[in-house]
């Protein structure tokens, strides 16, 4: 994994979730924090979510299959690390 | 995001696929997001062009204060339709979705090509249901309790009583409330509340028996193993001309999100051509 590129997929990610949708939270974003409970948001705020991050790389993503591991988890909750991943892997490297 | 303008309303709606049309709609307090999370979107895209929207007051759609009604979600549908050049479409509904679909066929039969009614209660068929009990609140004051949150079981399902209820909640048993019954988040709980939603959903609003039973589309009732309105379910059956019945296997009312493999090997044998094997053949008794 290319852990710098993660570093910045993270900033990347909590820039976006820095303003939201009315959404609020003030403590620092990091890799342990949790979609549904920490950020206190919802599934159709990932569809939003992955719209956004798509349109911030400019390219396409295979977020039906992160929307769809995210329905098989029984909390339906994910950590912001595991979307970074998820970014890391399936992003193009121009 | 994509947005259609609908008499000055907007509309949250996401597409994708290329081919016959498939419109999904989803429950109150749902959104379109269900559609992903249990991969009948991700699934059905392969033949289908697939739309999936959230309805007036829910998701990222607007939320007037009035009009809830499923005559009032139809005339949605079809705005939504009509500027996403869709002239006619199939239809899931889950829940009240599924009214919605219905309510659809009977206005415009014409631009309804097939209905999947997933679960859903009609108003004009209460008297099927014991409403002293209603299946559906009973049911979520069930998983609300093993959630460790008593709700109070004297009301039928109510957005506005409901959420009286949970108001004062503190933030972890508000969690696992959510976590338990599947909520969305909880400002848009708090927006709907605020609208004529919960006392909308609970009239015919001109969907009759008699309209009902005039569905003359090629209909599927899929409805959960352990749903509480099976009775719903064999009406259905017993008197529209062309309606059989799914059983989702150990769901409840809420087959997408209890047994999304099921529910979406049911709409895949439906609508992608599998054996029919997990479709019921002919009426049940």
């Amino acid at each position: 994994m290319n852990i710098l590129r993660a570093s910045t997929i993270l900033d990347d990610i909590a820039a976006i979730l820095s303003d939201f949708h009315g959404r609020e939270y003030h403590d620092p974003i990091v890799r342990e924090t949790r979609f549904f409970a920490d950020l206190g948001l919802a599934s159709i705020d990932a569809v939003v979510l992955a719209e956004m991050l798509e349109s911030h790389y400019g390219q396409k993503l295979p977020f039906g299959e992160f929307m769809a591991d995210l329905g098989r988890r029984t909390d339906r909750d994910i950590r912001i690390g595991e979307l970074v991943d998820f970014l890391n892997i399936h992003l193009h490297v121009d | 995001m994509p947005f259609a303008s609908i008499d000055g309303r907007r509309y949250h709606y996401q597409r994708m696929g290329q081919g016959p049309d498939l419109v999904f709609i989803h429950g109150i307090t749902g959104d379109l997001s269900i559609w992903m999370l249990c991969e009948a979107l991700q699934s059905l895209s392969k033949a289908y062009r697939v739309t999936a929207y959230d309805l007036r007051g829910h998701g990222y759609s607007d939320a007037p204060p009035t009009g809830y009604t499923s005559a009032d979600h139809v005339v949605d549908l079809f705005g939504l339709m009509d500027i996403l050049e869709i002239e006619h479409t199939s239809i899931v509904g889950h829940s009240f979705g599924g009214v919605i679909g219905a309510h659809a066929a009977v206005v415009a039969p014409a631009r309804v090509d097939s209905l999947v009614l997933s679960d859903p209660y009609f108003p004009a068929l209460r008297h099927l249901e014991d409403v002293s009990k209603w299946g559906h609140w009973q049911v979520f004051c069930d998983e609300a309790r093993q959630a460790g949150v008593e709700l109070s079981d004297e009301h039928w399902y109510d957005v506005g009583r409901f959420f009286d209820q949970i108001l004062h909640m503190d933030g972890d048993r508000l969690l696992d409330l959510r976590r338990a019954v599947g909520l969305p988040a909880v400002n848009r709980l708090i927006r709907l509340s605020k609208t004529t939603c919960g006392d909308d959903t609970k009239v015919p609003a001109g969907l009759t028996a008699e309209k009902l039973h005039a569905i003359n589309v090629k209909t599927l009732a899929v409805y959960g193993e352990f749903s509480p309105f099976l009775a719903t379910a064999d009406h259905l059956v017993a008197n529209l001309p062309d309606c059989r019945r799914a059983i989702v296997t150990g769901a409840k009312h809420r087959a997408p999100e209890e047994n999304p493999r099921g529910f979406v090997r049911i709409l895949q044998d439906f609508y992608l051509g599998g054996n029919h094997s997990l479709i019921e053949v002919g009426a049940v008794a």
